[in-house]
């Protein structure tokens, strides 16, 4: 029915999980990308175990506590302390966890959005279509970051409000790329033949279109988790986005800017943390692509 | 991403600059601001750059002495009350304006029927409204008409009412003032570039009787730079000699650096938060005075001051600021006692705490501090950061419950600047006591000090005892500047450069 059991090997060489299993450990930035972001997840899931401190109590009389490597620092604070002598390794630890759940969660909603729209699109054509592109390119016409200030001006920032925005703005990518997958495959044979055997129309997109257009949509979630990390970082920094006293990395770093001449580890650290975990994302984004397009596969 | 790292090595970069300072060997000096100005004129300017600009382009009739806070003459030599809604003023002779015109009666008169017209739009206009108008006695002998007895004139008088040549403005208007005004103070401005730069050059024939003194710097350069980091590399690198407002963490780094005098002192400025205790807002906790007395207990206001505020900033009690006319100080006090604050809450029936929204719109790591003081005994707040005027609407209109603000009373050393605006039943006013309103409403209208200072007294007693407000602490400035600059700086946040020398 699908690729998969087409290609099954019959012949007695490796079986196809171990094929699989074999291109994600044999792909570099896979095991790199899977790796920090197995990690990252890690961390956040676990932080109320393994955060040295509270990330909320503040201690006003050892504000700017400098990190273990630099001059004054010390292992009760591995990572120094912030403008409020909060911990500044337990703030990044509950951080990664407002980081994750907004990529999670923001790309979950406009996953859902874009694919629907993106399937029906390519599966029926004609109108649907027409309607769809519409919307794609309105949604393509209003800059992101703008919208996303303008509502959550109106609404004021919570991370309720800063998902919410984000899920409902980023589909825009998930809706061409799922559009023109199904384009590809709707008028293949086995689409037809199910249409011939009298599967009905939800049928055929559940069982026949979604599994084959799957890949695709992992990259672009990926993408789009990344995505909108980013902006929540710059929603943040701008104070429009997560609000204080929580803890989020496009925050803490806002909160270390004033100090960018003096302390710039303020800004460095979460730097980092951003970086890192997107570069993850992106490299683990980039390894499933490879691994399973079509022409990795023997 | 790209940029945070590229800053995050401009400013390892930065701080292994050695320090280039300008030595004022050519006797001029740069200084930085961090907004430009609306406009050079300076009744059509109500910022704090412009309120500073103004005293070193013009002249008032009169001038408060920084150290010792009594008005002498300037432009005026004597006046004295007529009755208490004429001020009659003897002018000074011999004054010129930087173009050459003669200062007289004429341009007082001009001056004061102008800004007394509503039509004429003066920023801000309490500046003005409480001016009749003014009639010419002689060529050296004016009378300043009030619409009413007004105890602060002569603050106003010796701070933003400045004169203007009659002729030169009834010629260029307001906009012609705007981008080469011409005074008769202490600099005359030479040039500028909107939005960038404005030059100064000291005016020879300053009349040598003024109380502002003798200028020293030749040629002053006056700055906008909008972003605190870009100003402190700048001062860092010898492009501005003079910087202020520096926040307290910062300016502790620089005391550090060497090479630079860091100079603290007081400001007006004080924060308070207020509660909706007359239910414009709504039915809030804050109608219980137990309630507010518990918020009082519970915000630790001294550890505020010691960690964040610093310098000169003090624990402030009284719903004013103590140097203010009529600022009691023998009120009732709070102390930070959160088990205190926790029996309140309990005796008014919130044994667990309750939620509650929290409004500020600056210093948002202060906010925290007290969101993280009042979690502590069970009041659990949502911060709702805004921009100061989208706030300051809210708030007027009866929206905010619950806000952390604060007030700089326009640098005006009296307690009606403050205490009656916020409780003299106006748009600021959530405590709406009518018996406040009364003692507020006699004593911001007679000129008897000893009566004015008995009501206001009254007042703010029964503020405190009724936590309408909890005031907080006292706000300090930062002045930061080259080491061999001679600079003072004083608590009406008026830098005078025309006191300032090169060593």
């Amino acid at each position: 029915m699908t690729e998969q059991t087409i290609n099954a090997p019959e012949t007695g060489g490796p079986s196809w999980a171990a094929q699989l299993r074999q291109r994600i450990f044999g792909h570099l930035g896979l095991t790199i990308g899977g790796g920090i972001l197995t990690l990252i997840v890690l961390c956040a899931l676990l932080a109320g175990v393994i955060a040295p401190h509270d990330p909320y109590v503040q201690e006003l009389t050892n504000r700017f506590a400098s990190p273990v490597w630099m001059d004054g620092g010390g292992w009760d604070h591995i990572l120094g302390t912030d403008h409020l002598g909060r911990d500044y390794l337990s703030r990044l630890l509950y951080g990664a966890r407002i980081s994750l759940l907004i990529g999670i969660v923001a790309a979950l909603i406009s996953g859902m959005i874009g694919t629907i729209m993106g399937v029906s699109a390519g599966y029926f054509g004609g109108k649907v279509d027409a309607v769809v592109m519409f919307l794609i390119t309105v949604r393509l016409s209003m800059p992101v970051v703008l919208v996303a200030l303008a509502v959550v001006a109106l609404f004021g920032g919570s991370l309720f409000v800063v998902v919410t925005v984000l899920g409902l703005l980023l589909w825009d990518r998930f809706a061409v790329v799922m559009r023109s997958c199904t384009m590809q495959i709707r008028d293949l044979d086995y689409i037809t033949s199910a249409k011939a055997l009298g599967c009905s129309t939800p049928r055929i997109l559940l069982t026949e279109i979604m599994p084959n257009v799957l890949n695709s949509l992992i990259v672009v979630v990926t993408l789009e988790m990344a995505h909108a990390i980013v902006l929540e970082a710059a929603l943040s920094f701008l104070g429009l986005g997560v609000q204080p006293p929580l803890p989020s990395w496009g925050l803490m770093i806002s909160e270390g800017k004033d100090m960018l001449l003096f302390e710039p580890w303020l800004i460095t650290i979460p730097g980092v943390a951003l970086f890192t975990l997107i570069f993850a994302i992106n490299m683990l984004g980039d390894g499933i692509r490879d691994v399973t397009a079509p022409e990795n596969r023997n | 991403m790209k940029h945070i790292l590229l800053a995050a090595m401009i400013a390892h970069s930065a701080l292994s600059i050695t320090p280039a300072m300008a030595s004022g060997a050519d006797n001029n000096l740069t200084v930085a601001f961090p907004r430009e100005l609306e406009s050079l004129d300076a009744y059509q300017n109500s910022s704090r750059g412009g309120v500073i600009l103004a005293r070193h382009i013009w002249d008032g009739l009169m001038y408060r002495d920084p150290a010792s806070g009594k008005y002498v003459g300037n432009l005026a030599t004597e006046w004295r009350w007529v009755d208490d809604k004429t001020l009659e003023f003897n002018l000074r002779e011999g004054v010129k304006f930087h173009n050459g015109e003669a200062f007289n009666a004429d341009d007082v008169v001009f001056t004061m029927n102008y800004i007394a017209d509503p039509a004429n739009a003066v920023k801000p206009q309490r500046n003005a409204s409480w001016i009749a108008g003014a009639e010419k006695v002689d060529d050296f002998t004016v009378r300043i008409l009030l619409k009413e007895p007004f105890p602060a004139a002569f603050e106003y008088l010796a701070g933003p009412v400045v004169i203007y040549p009659n002729e030169y403005f009834s010629e260029v208007g307001t906009e012609g003032m705007g981008t080469a005004p011409i005074g008769t103070g202490p600099y005359k401005v030479t040039g500028q570039k909107q939005g960038e730069r404005i030059d100064l050059k000291r005016y020879a024939d300053y009349h040598s009787d003024s109380p502002k003194g003798k200028a020293s710097i030749e040629e002053i350069t006056w700055r906008f730079i909008p972003e605190t980091n870009t100003q402190f590399a700048e001062l860092i690198s010898g492009g501005v000699d003079w910087i202020w407002q520096v926040p307290a963490d910062q300016a502790e780094r620089f005391k550090t650096l060497g090479d630079f005098v860091v100079s603290n002192e007081s400001t007006m400025r004080i924060g308070y938060i207020g509660f909706d205790a007359s239910d414009r807002y709504g039915d809030t906790p804050f109608d219980d005075v137990r309630v507010r007395r518990a918020v009082a207990h519970a915000i630790d206001r001294q550890g505020i001051v010691d960690s964040l505020l610093k310098g000169a900033s003090i624990v402030v009690n009284s719903a004013c600021f103590p140097s203010q006319f009529g600022c009691e100080q023998d009120i009732p006090t709070y102390d930070f006692n959160p088990e205190k604050a926790r029996e309140l809450l309990t005796e008014a029936g919130y044994a667990d705490g309750f939620e509650t929204p929290f409004a500020a719109y600056r210093n948002r790591d202060y906010a925290e501090v007290m969101m993280a003081n009042l979690s502590n005994v069970g009041i659990t707040t949502s911060l709702n950061y805004l921009k100061y005027a989208a706030l300051r609407d809210k708030v007027q209109n009866g929206e905010i419950p619950f806000q952390f603000m604060t007030w700089g009373s326009f640098s005006i050393n009296d307690v009606s600047a403050i205490t009656s605006n916020f409780f003299k039943g106006g748009k600021d006013d959530y405590a709406r006591d009518p018996q406040i309103i009364e003692w507020l409403t006699e004593a911001d209208s007679i000129t008897d000090a000893a009566r004015r200072e008995e009501l206001y007294s009254m007042a703010l007693k029964r503020i405190a005892e009724q936590v309408y407000w909890l005031p907080l602490f006292s706000y300090n400035t930062n002045y930061i500047y080259g080491a061999g600059l001679e600079f003072t700086p004083t608590s009406d946040e008026i830098p005078r450069f025309f006191n300032a020398s090169w060593k």
